[in-house]
């Protein structure tokens, strides 16, 4: 089924440019002149994409983000004309899985959201044991749904992509590059800054205390692991 | 010390040091002392630094010879000398000289002044005609000398400060001003960018009237920013001031009814009205008026398509009030104040192209001829620019 992306800029020949490129790869497309419109549009109904300006009136991007947040996973790709670092680290922050700084050229956009859904897209089965647990971290690969303890912890399509990585290679030191290929894609393999904020954020989800961690420990000039558990 | 002369000390430092202004507190200083120290002038020269000549930087002559003349004649030489020779120096007058002219009986009192580790001046004192200066009254301009220092080093601190706070505002102004800048410059780069590369797709086809939509489009984001560069320059050479104007006899409601004739002959459809009455001529640079004036008309066309416009201008007094309204759909009231801000633009339909510097500019010209422009603005009902310029009543 085709995938739909909403597209949210109060710039309609922005607008006009992300929809006229998206359908040609056969996505279909919902658009939103606003961030109050954004939430609307999207409540109404099934996006599994969103690319979402920042600078807009009523709501901006930021907020729209942080909205959605709060009760959806779905991969969001904020647009940003300020490619200021303070912006890009601010959408990660609030969640965003990705972010394309304008003037960009249609071929990088595309390339961009292809790389976000295929993230978005539940791992392909490999035959392995359906729980994993780590300590108080237990994740269910069938459902794809994270714990720690008895509560359930939501996680986006990225994050959770990410830590699979590490259950994956327990006991194993993964570089940056490591993870921002398999994860992100290899364009992305020198974007540390994108694997920063997505690693604070993981901890900030699964650790007691994100500045002393023990799921996702960082080894200094070489990567993370996660430790394997002592006997 | 008695505790009188304390308590005088004490009355007198607070005195001196409460005056902000510099040479303001050296007239309350020398003012306060001179029951104790009797003299008729006293002349602070200071190293200019640039040319290493002196320069009177303070004289107050408060006894006799009170001439400006007087003070420069006598002192200078004198005050060279304590500077070269970096200490205090006491000077009779030549003996044998006019007993009778005691303006020439000049006895003179310097002190070197050394701000920070640098020797920057000399304080001299003078008496027209004796009598000596006595240890007490040494000891006392000494006191003074010393004060003085103080005082020179404390207008030296808030000059930089004054300085460095007009230093800090300029570039808290350049921040903004570039980070605004890139923004605008972006947006129509990013259409160009976005669109050229959507035609330059080699895995896709597009049809030839959205071929010509993208073009059309990248060829009007291209004006965009020629625009955009332009109105930043000129607002730019309007804001430092290096525009120059000619100033010549104008005749307010010609020029304006040229600019309509020009407007309505792109917009067939546009209707102007006209409202002249007692006009006076005025004094101002034509062809900055007239972009006033096609700025106004090309805002009215955009965003209050299809109404009609009526101008009216009055000689009221010595001044010319023209107003231009609209009876569009009006600008809420918590965008007014914003309107002429540079880059400003009321947030709402893009589809609308500009720079936020037009009515910026139009403000800068108006300034510059000495007027005023406003706005006022009812929702649903229309908007109304007004402007205010003096007429010349010589004409």
């Amino acid at each position: 089924m085709a995938k739909r992306v909403l597209i949210v800029d109060d710039e309609p020949r922005y607008l006009r440019l992300l929809e006229a490129n998206l359908r040609t790869e056969g996505y279909e497309v919902t658009t939103a002149q606003d961030g109050v419109q954004a939430l609307e549009v999207f409540s109404a109904q099934p996006i599994d994409l969103v690319l979402l300006d920042v600078m807009m009136p009523r709501l901006d991007g930021f907020g729209v983000c942080q909205r959605l947040r709060e009760f959806s996973n779905v991969p969001i790709v904020i647009l940003t004309a300020r490619g200021e670092e303070q912006d890009r680290v601010r959408g990660l922050d609030l969640g965003a899985d990705d972010y394309l700084v304008k003037p960009f050229s249609a071929t990088e956009l595309l390339a961009r959201v292809r790389a976000v859904l295929r993230r978005a897209q539940p791992p392909a089965d490999t035959g392995q044991a359906r729980f994993f647990t780590h300590n108080d971290l237990k994740i269910d690969f069938a459902r794809a749904e994270v714990w720690v303890g008895e509560e359930a912890v939501s996680l986006s399509a990225t994050e959770y992509r990410l830590l699979l990585q590490f259950a994956h290679n327990i006991g194993k030191i993964l570089t940056s590059e490591d993870l921002l290929t398999s994860v992100w894609g290899a364009e992305y393999k020198n974007d540390k800054e994108i694997l920063w904020v997505s690693i604070a954020r993981l901890r900030q989800k699964l650790e007691e205390d994100a500045h002393n961690p023990h799921h996702i420990v960082t080894r200094s000039g070489l990567g993370y692991l996660m430790p394997p558990i002592e006997a | 010390m008695d505790s009188k002369t304390l308590s005088e000390l004490h009355d007198i430092f607070q005195d001196v040091q409460d005056k902000q202004d510099w040479k303001a507190a050296l007239d309350t200083l020398f003012g306060s002392l001179r029951g104790d120290f009797v003299f008729d002038n006293v002349v602070i020269y200071l190293v200019d630094p640039k040319t290493k000549g002196l320069d009177v930087a303070y004289a107050r002559a408060v006894g006799r010879g009170k001439t400006a003349e007087a003070d420069v004649a006598w002192g200078e030489v004198f005050a060279n000398d304590v500077i070269a020779k970096e200490k205090m120096l006491l000077k009779d007058p030549v003996p044998g000289a006019e007993e009778a002219d005691r303006l020439n009986q000049a006895y003179l009192l310097g002190f070197p002044l050394q701000i920070g580790a640098k020797l920057q001046g000399a304080i001299v004192f003078v008496r027209f005609g004796g009598p000596d200066y006595s240890e007490k009254h040494i000891q006392l301009a000494s006191l003074q000398a010393f004060w003085t220092m103080a005082l020179i080093e404390r207008r030296a601190l808030q000059e930089a400060r004054a300085e460095l706070d007009s230093v800090q505002r300029q570039m808290r102004l350049q921040d903004d001003f570039v980070s605004t800048i890139s923004h605008e410059l972006r947006t129509p780069l990013g259409f160009i960018k976005g669109y050229s590369t959507s035609l330059l797709r080699q895995d896709t086809s597009w049809d030839e009237p959205t071929q010509r939509e993208f073009l059309t489009i990248i060829d009007e984001e291209a004006d965009r920013l020629t625009k955009l560069i332009e109105d930043m320059l000129e607002s730019a050479r309007l804001q430092s001031k290096t525009l120059q104007f000619k100033f010549t006899p104008i005749r307010l409601d010609a020029l304006v009814r040229d600019i309509a004739q020009r407007v309505t002959t792109h917009h067939p459809d546009l209707q102007v009205a006209f409202d002249v009455h007692e006009l006076r001529p005025i004094r101002g640079d034509g062809l900055r008026l007239s972009q006033v004036f096609e700025n106004l008309f090309s805002n009215a066309i955009k965003y209050a398509p299809g109404s009609k416009l009526t101008i009216s201008m009055q000689g009221v007094g010595d001044k010319i009030k023209v107003s231009f309204a609209d009876k569009g759909e009006g600008i809420r009231d918590d965008y007014l104040p914003f309107l002429f801000e540079r880059f400003y633009r009321v947030p709402g339909d893009r589809t609308v192209t500009g720079t936020g510097l037009g009515l910026y500019i139009c403000k800068q010209i108006i300034m510059a001829h000495h007027g005023k422009i406003w706005v006022e603005s009812v929702l649903d009902e229309g908007t109304t620019f007004y402007i205010e310029l003096p007429s010349d009543l010589t004409l």
